[in-house]
C-alpha cells in the first residue's frame, strides 16, 4: 500500500514539469497548423510591441522552468535514499552562490524594466495628438464607453466630434445637425480603420477592465476615475469587447461587439444611420 | 497510521454525504402564489379574514391546470373552441415557450434553452414576481410582471405593451435602472424570452384576477372558485366557476392582443427638422411651459428639474403595500413582498432616459403617462383649439420634448472632467 501510494505519488508530482514543458512548447510553436492558435489575431497597429514582450517573457520563463525542472530531476535521481548510503552532509550556504542567484534574476528583472518601459510610456502616457487651430492638443475621444453592470453604455462625440457639446454649451447652437449630436448606443463600438482612435474610458458603478483582445487593449476601470486608451486598427470586421476584472455575477456575459469599418465613409455613414435613428428620422435610403 | 487514514476516509465521507443530504439538487422549479395579493384580498374581505387553506390551493391548482409549470409551460387551450375568443397562441408562441422555460441548457443544434432561468431570473423570479435572489438589492426593483403593467410602452396607460416595446427594452436595457442591454443574445434566445415574458405576465394576472374572484365569493361561507365533486351532481353550477376562469382568461388575453392597435401615433411635427433659430424657441418655449400651470412638470420634476419637486410618492405596485399602513405592510412584508419605496420623479439633467431618448420616446411618456407611475398623461388639444382651451397643442409638446432634451447639454450639467480633466494623463 506504502509503495503504491509512493509510486503515485512520484508520478503525479512528475507530471509537473512534463506539462509545464508541454504547454510552453505548443505556446511558442508557431509553424504550420498551429500558426496563430496562442494568441487571438492583433488588429492593432502597435499591438505587436505587447505581443513580443509577451513572448520574450514566455521564452525567459520558459527557458528557466525547463532548466530547473529538469536539475530537480537530476538531483532528486542522483541523491536517491533508496540507491544512495553516504550520510547527509548539512551546508550553511555558500556566499558566493548566494550572490550569484540573487544578481542574474536582478538583471533579467531590470532588463524587462527597461525593455518595457517605451511599451508602456507608448500604450498609457503618449497620447495621439491632433493640430487644433496650430496647437497640438491631446487628440479628443472618439467616444466615451461607461462600464456598468452588466452591458457597455457607449456616448459618441457625433460630428462635431467633441462630447457633451449641445445648444448652451457655448451660447450659440451651431447648425441643426451639430447640435445634441452625442450619439448614444450600447455594447456597440464602431470605429473606423487605418485612423489613430482614442476613447475615454470610465466605470459607473464598481471595478471593470475594459478589454479589447484583438488590440492588446486592457484597463481596469475605476468608478470616479476618467482614463484614456488609444490604438489604431488595421483590419476591418467585428470583433469583442469583455470585462476582464470580476464585476458581479453577470461579469461573463458583460460582452460588446466592437466593429471596424474599413473607411471614414462607412464609419460617418453609420453616425449618420444611428443619429437619424435617434432623432426618429427614417433611414437615409428611405428619404 | 491506520486509524488516522481512516478517520480521514470518515471525514471525507461524511461531508459527501452532508452535501447529498444538504440539497445539492434542488427539486424542480415552481410557480409561488401571490401571497401578498391573496393576503390584500383577504383584508378586502376584512381585516382578519383569512381564505381556507382549499381555496388558496384552488387558485394554485387551477392556474397550474392553465398555464403548467416553470419546466413545462403550455397555454390554456379552451378558448378558441368554445367562445370563439382570441386564442392565447396570437399571443405567444409555444415553441419558444418552450425553449425560453426549463433548465439551463442547450438543444441537439446547439440552441441555449432555459434562456429565461440564465438570464432573467435572478432578478424578476421564476415566478416573474420580480423578486429573485438579486432583487432586494436593487434600486430600482426588477419589474414584477404579474401585476400586467409595464411602464415604457407606445400605448396610453392602462393599455399593454406592443411586441416592440418590450423588444426594446429588452434590446437597449433600461439606463439609468439594473436592467441591462440583451443585444448580443441570438434572434433565437431573444424572441424565447420575450415570449416567456409575456407568458409570465398573463399567468401572473390570471391568477391575481382569480384570487379577486374568490374575494368576491360568498368566502365566508367557505365556497370556491371551482369545486370538481360539482362537474357530476351539479353540472350547471360546475359550468358557472368554470365560466368564471374561461372569462378571467379571455379578458387577459384580449388586453394583450389590443395592443397593437392602441399604439398612440406620433405626429410628424413632434419629429421634423427644424432650424437652429427654431429650435431655440422651442426650448424657450418649452421652459415658460415647464413651469408653467397647463404642464406643470416642476411640480413633481423641480423647478431645476432635478426630479425633486416631490419625493414621497410611490409607484402603483408600492401602493399595493399600502406603505403608509403599518399593519398591513407588516403583512405583506411577511407575505414575501419587498420594502417599499418612494418613486422619485426623473432628474431631467443627467441625459438618462429609461424608456428612451429618441423624440418619439419622450412623446409616448408625455402624451400617453408611465403606467404605474404617478406621471400622468399630458391634457392635450386639438391643434386648431382656441388658446383659451386648457391643454397642450402638438407643438407645446415638441417645445417640451425640445426643453428636456436640451437640459442635459445646459452648461451647469457638464461634469467637472468634461470641462477639464486633472487626471488626465496625456
Amino acid at each position: 500500500m506504502n509503495r503504491f501510494m509512493g509510486v503515485l505519488w512520484s508520478l503525479l508530482f512528475l507530471m509537473v514539469p512534463i506539462l509545464g514543458v508541454g504547454v510552453f512548447l505548443f505556446a511558442i510553436m508557431g509553424v504550420g497548423p498551429l500558426y496563430d492558435h496562442w494568441l487571438p489575431i492583433n488588429i492593432n497597429r502597435h499591438g505587436h510591441v505587447i505581443d513580443d514582450l509577451f513572448m520574450f517573457i514566455l521564452w525567459l520563463t520558459g527557458i528557466i522552468f525547463v532548466g530547473t525542472s529538469f536539475a530537480l530531476f537530476l538531483f532528486m535521481w542522483k541523491y536517491d535514499a533508496a540507491k544512495n548510503q553516504k550520510p547527509v552532509v548539512f551546508s550553511h550556504g555558500s556566499h558566493t552562490l548566494e550572490i550569484i542567484w540573487s544578481i542574474i534574476p536582478a538583471v533579467v528583472l531590470f532588463f524587462i524594466a527597461i525593455y518595457q518601459m517605451n511599451a508602456w510610456a507608448d500604450a498609457k502616457m503618449r497620447r495621439p495628438t491632433e493640430i487644433i487651430n496650430g496647437e497640438e492638443v491631446a487628440q479628443a475621444p472618439l467616444a466615451e464607453v461607461t462600464g456598468r453592470q452588466f452591458e457597455w453604455r457607449i456616448r459618441y462625440a457625433g460630428f462635431d466630434g467633441v462630447l457633451g457639446t449641445g445648444p448652451g454649451a457655448d451660447g450659440e447652437m451651431g447648425t441643426a445637425d451639430d447640435t445634441r449630436d452625442d450619439l448614444f448606443v450600447v455594447n456597440e463600438l464602431h470605429l473606423p480603420m487605418d485612423e489613430e482612435v482614442v476613447l475615454a474610458i470610465k466605470s459607473q458603478d464598481v471595478l471593470h477592465s475594459f478589454f479589447l483582445p484583438n488590440m492588446r487593449i486592457k484597463q481596469d476601470l475605476v468608478p470616479g476615475m476618467l482614463q484614456y486608451v488609444w490604438f489604431e486598427a488595421t483590419q476591418p470586421g467585428t470583433y469583442d469587447i469583455v470585462c476582464a476584472e470580476l464585476c458581479g455575477w453577470g461579469h461573463y456575459k458583460m460582452r460588446g461587439r466592437m466593429i471596424v469599418h474599413e473607411t471614414r465613409e462607412e464609419y460617418e455613414a453609420w453616425l449618420v444611420e444611428e443619429y437619424r435613428k435617434q432623432q426618429s428620422l427614417p433611414s437615409v435610403d428611405n428619404e | 497510521m491506520n486509524s488516522h487514514r481512516s478517520s480521514s476516509f470518515f471525514i471525507v465521507s461524511s461531508l459527501l454525504a452532508g452535501v447529498a443530504l444538504t440539497g445539492c439538487m434542488p427539486g424542480p422549479a415552481e410557480f409561488n402564489l401571490n401571497m401578498a395579493y391573496v393576503r390584500k384580498m383577504e383584508r378586502s374581505v376584512d381585516d382578519d379574514y383569512q381564505f381556507e387553506t382549499e381555496q388558496t390551493r384552488d387558485i394554485a391548482n387551477i392556474v397550474e391546470s392553465l398555464f403548467g409549470t416553470p419546466d413545462d409551460p403550455h397555454l390554456p387551450r379552451f378558448l378558441d373552441e368554445s367562445t370563439g375568443e382570441p386564442v392565447l397562441a396570437d399571443i405567444i408562441d409555444k415553441g419558444w415557450l418552450d425553449m425560453a422555460a426549463g433548465e439551463v441548457s442547450s438543444d441537439e443544434n446547439g440552441m441555449a434553452t432555459g434562456v429565461y432561468r440564465e438570464h432573467c431570473v435572478h432578478c424578476h423570479g421564476i415566478t416573474g414576481d420580480g423578486m429573485g435572489p438579486t432583487a432586494e438589492f436593487l434600486n430600482p426593483y426588477p419589474r414584477d410582471f404579474r401585476s400586467g403593467r409595464f411602464k415604457f410602452t407606445s400605448t396610453p396607460v392602462g393599455k399593454k405593451p406592443t411586441d416592440e416595446d418590450l423588444r426594446k427594452t429588452l434590446m437597449e436595457g433600461i439606463e439609468g435602472t439594473a436592467m441591462p442591454s440583451f443585444k448580443l443574445l441570438a434572434e433565437e434566445e431573444f424572441t424565447a424570452a420575450l415570449n416567456y415574458l409575456k407568458y409570465l405576465s398573463i399567468r401572473g394576472e390570471v391568477e391575481r384576477r382569480l384570487i379577486y374572484e374568490l374575494a368576491q365569493l360568498d368566502a365566508q361561507e367557505g365556497e370556491r372558485l371551482i369545486d370538481l365533486s360539482l362537474r357530476e351532481t351539479e353540472p350547471d353550477d360546475f359550468k358557472d366557476q368554470e365560466e368564471i376562469i374561461k372569462e378571467t382568461v379571455a379578458s387577459v388575453a384580449k388586453t394583450w392582443r389590443d395592443a397593437e392597435e392602441s399604439v398612440t401615433e406620433v405626429p410628424d411635427q413632434i419629429v421634423d427638422v427644424r432650424s437652429n433659430e427654431e429650435i431655440r424657441d422651442l426650448v424657450e418655449r418649452g421652459r415658460q411651459l415647464f413651469h408653467g400651470d397647463v404642464a406643470a412638470c416642476s411640480k413633481c420634476h423641480g423647478a431645476l428639474a432635478l426630479g425633486d419637486g416631490q419625493t414621497t410618492d410611490y409607484d402603483e405596485w408600492t401602493k399595493e403595500l399600502e406603505p403608509e399602513n403599518e399593519e398591513a405592510l407588516a403583512e405583506y412584508l411577511s407575505a414575501g413582498a419587498l420594502t417599499p419605496r418612494n418613486i422619485i420623479p426623473r432628474n431631467l439633467r443627467l441625459g438618462v432616459y429609461r424608456g428612451g431618448r429618441r423624440p418619439q420616446d419622450l412623446y409616448w411618456r408625455i402624451a400617453n403617462g408611465i403606467e404605474g407611475t404617478p406621471m400622468p398623461a399630458a391634457l392635450l388639444k386639438a391643434d386648431d383649439a382656441p388658446p383659451e382651451v386648457q391643454g397642450l397643442n402638438t407643438e407645446d409638446v415638441r417645445a417640451l420634448i425640445e426643453y428636456v432634451r436640451s437640459l442635459p447639454y445646459e452648461e451647469i450639467n457638464r461634469a467637472p472632467y468634461e470641462l477639464e480633466n486633472k487626471r488626465n494623463r496625456s
